[in-house]
């Protein structure tokens, strides 16, 4: 029961993951981080299989560094988009697969355009301007549909954030231990605070 | 559930006077879940030649870029675009390739080839060509697509009517699917111009 | 003396260099020249044909320039059947990145991998070094229009105007004193027929002799490249007042 979400808003992407590891029926840590930064500009938030998920985005992570330092120039994250699905789309065929769901959240450096790229384990990659992996499709794809546009501000897509963990702490049966939230802003990307202590009404 | 039917698509082309119509929804579903509404499934290959690829969606992203890489090849060597007739082979042959773990996709290629004569063929998923004169039709709409498409087509319409016959075939379909729709994209190419529209359907 | 050390290319000879890689750059001093010359709105290469002969059947449009990719082109000096290797090279590593990339390969980074491949013959046994000299045109949305030139050792560097093949240096002096910077397309083509017109042994320029091609940014911001037909050319030529003979020569 992983959750990861991501909003776009006007000026920035949000890009948020629930914090418990899970194995089976048991929590084993809860302040784990389903995300990576790849480069100043680009975040990736993954989940699916237990080795997986941590062995291929730490591979994706290396490697945009070192086409960083190759190059003396980030990949645009339309780009490192394009190059995960190519590297996803050959482990499907290989003998052993990635079983891996990603969230890839950017802010083109040169056009300042923010963008956030779906991608399932399967290797389809879609441009959106909300996503959700798991259960968090369920009860967040319908409150997005209702109140997301691509011209929001930030602050209006943070409200819009806080609806969706609310829902899922309501209706989700197991406590995900609260959410790593992080957005990448024109200025780079930083985490906020994001308190899940207050009551919520029942459902 | 097949591979096939895991992302929805539907695609129809259509041949007319001198032109002719490709046209596609809009849907990336996951199963029942939609993902996107936005999703392309028709590329262009160059002015004169368009591609659909309806089926599994990272299969026909994979396919398609492989496309372009081998066409693009072709341009730069050749110094002209590749004939429809080409280009179908050049995907059948790629298909075939992997005959036994094949792409999950059923490609739709419809072009303007010698003396700007439509040219429109789809194929299975390892390849097998099937030309038609008339219209031909892929993804998981395509049991309604051929009965839209059988009482609608006319030969040797022109540009205006073969988009408005396309569009409604496609519309009224994919309204009968739960796996395809969210609106229609389509093309209508003559000899001098393209035409590129966005429909909007049954929304839901 | 120097015998001793010139039949392995991988071998320095006690001065420290390497004579074949040294042999051919020669073989391109012979070479019809190219010139390439950036301008703020565009990059211009022109070069001089030396196969003119009216009964050659051509299988290329041009003889000494080459598409790349849709962002760069180049013009090419020296031999001609080493440089088809590296074309082909180029293009297919062009292809490669936008296969992964799905975005135009920036052009440093294609120089760059061509002349890998070109260093690596410097270096390997049993082979010789390609004898080809590039210049490289190109656009791309990190720098820009850029201008790249490259010699048979693999290096390479970015310049606001080059010259390679016949005459290179008497070119590159002129150039030096004459380049502006800031200059449009269009001065920057008269630039080069000017000093081609200078540096070429003919004693006048025409269509048949030279090639033209451009890499600009059409309006709809997509960027093109463009070779000069032979019609327009003269015209050029007339207009710049280099098609007859040039009194100073």
């Amino acid at each position: 029961m992983e959750v990861l979400l991501g909003i776009t808003t006007s000026t920035s992407t949000i890009v948020v993951a629930s914090k418990a590891a899970m194995r089976g029926a048991t929590i084993l840590k809860t302040s784990d981080d389903k995300t990576i930064i790849l480069n100043p500009h680009t975040l990736m938030a993954f989940s699916g299989e237990a080795g997986d998920t941590l062995n291929f985005s730490e591979y994706i992570a290396a490697n945009t560094a070192l086409y960083s330092m190759r190059n003396d120039a980030h990949l645009s994250p339309s780009a490192t988009a394009s190059f995960i699905r190519e590297e996803l789309a050959r482990s499907l065929r290989s003998r052993k697969p990635y079983n891996v769901n990603l969230l890839l959240g950017g802010v083109d450096p040169i056009s300042k355009e923010p963008g956030l790229w779906w991608l399932d384990y399967l290797a389809s990659s879609a441009r959106v301007p909300y996503a959700a992996h798991g259960y968090a499709q369920y009860y967040c794809l319908s409150i997005l549909d209702k109140h997301h546009h691509p011209s929001i501000s930030e602050d209006r897509g943070l409200e819009i954030l806080r609806m969706c963990t609310d829902e899922l702490q309501r209706r989700l049966p197991i406590d995900f231990k609260g959410m790593t939230v992080k957005i990448v802003g024109q200025e780079g990307i930083r985490e906020i605070p994001w308190d899940m202590s207050r009551p919520i009404m029942a459902a | 559930m097949s591979i096939f039917e895991y992302n929805g698509s539907a695609l129809i082309a259509m041949v007319g006077k001198n032109c002719f119509a490709i046209a596609s929804d809009r849907r990336l579903g996951v199963q029942l879940q939609t993902i996107a509404t936005d999703f392309q499934r028709i590329y262009k290959v160059h002015d004169k030649l368009f591609l659909g690829l309806s089926g599994l969606a990272t299969d026909a992203q994979t396919l398609y870029q492989r496309l372009v890489f081998k066409h693009k090849l072709y341009q730069l060597r050749e110094e002209r675009d590749m004939k429809p007739e080409t280009f179908a082979s050049l995907v059948s042959a790629l298909l075939y390739e992997k005959r036994f773990g094949p792409y999950f996709c059923q490609p739709v290629i419809a072009g303007l080839g010698d003396e700007d004569k439509p040219f429109i063929c789809t194929m299975d998923s390892i390849g097998a060509k099937e030309l038609a004169k008339d219209f031909v039709v892929a993804g998981t709409a395509s049991e309604s697509l051929y009965g839209a498409c059988e009482s609608m087509f006319k030969p040797d319409m022109e540009s205006e009517e073969l988009f408005e016959t396309v569009s409604q075939a496609l519309l009224s379909s994919v309204d009968r699917d739960c796996l395809s729709g969210w609106g229609g994209h389509v093309y209508v190419v003559t000899p001098t111009e393209i035409r590129e529209r966005i429909l909007k359907g049954r929304m839901d | 003396m120097s015998r001793r050390y010139d039949s392995r290319t991988t071998i320095f000879s006690p001065e420290g260099r390497l004579y074949q890689v040294e042999y051919a750059m020669e073989a391109i001093g012979n070479a019809g020249s190219a010139i390439g010359i950036l301008a703020k709105d565009g990059v211009v290469l022109v070069g001089e044909k030396k196969v003119t002969s009216k009964l050659l059947q051509t299988s290329t449009s041009t003889e000494k320039m080459y598409k790349i990719d849709d962002h760069v082109a180049c013009a090419v000096a020296g031999i001609m059947s080493d440089a088809n290797i590296l074309i082909n090279t180029a293009r297919v590593q062009a292809q490669r990145y936008t296969f992964a990339y799905q975005e135009p390969m920036p052009v440093e980074q294609l120089v760059q991998s061509l002349c890998d491949t070109k260093q690596g013959y410097t270096q390997y046994g049993g082979l010789r070094p390609f004898g080809v000299s590039f210049l490289f045109a190109g656009w791309d949305k990190n720098y820009g229009f850029q201008l790249y030139m490259s010699d048979p050792s693999g290096n390479y560097g970015g310049w606001k105007a080059a010259a390679i093949g016949a005459n290179n240096q008497a070119a590159q002096s002129i150039l030096k004193q004459d380049y502006k910077d800031e200059i449009s397309r269009e001065e920057a083509i008269q630039l080069a027929l000017k000093v081609l017109s200078k540096t070429m042994d003919s004693t006048s320029l025409t269509s048949d002799k030279l090639e033209l091609a451009e890499v600009f940014l059409m309006p709809s911001g997509n960027v093109k490249y463009q070779v000069c037909s032979a019609d327009s050319l003269n015209k050029l030529l007339a207009k710049f007042g280099v098609a007859q003979p040039s009194t100073e020569a």
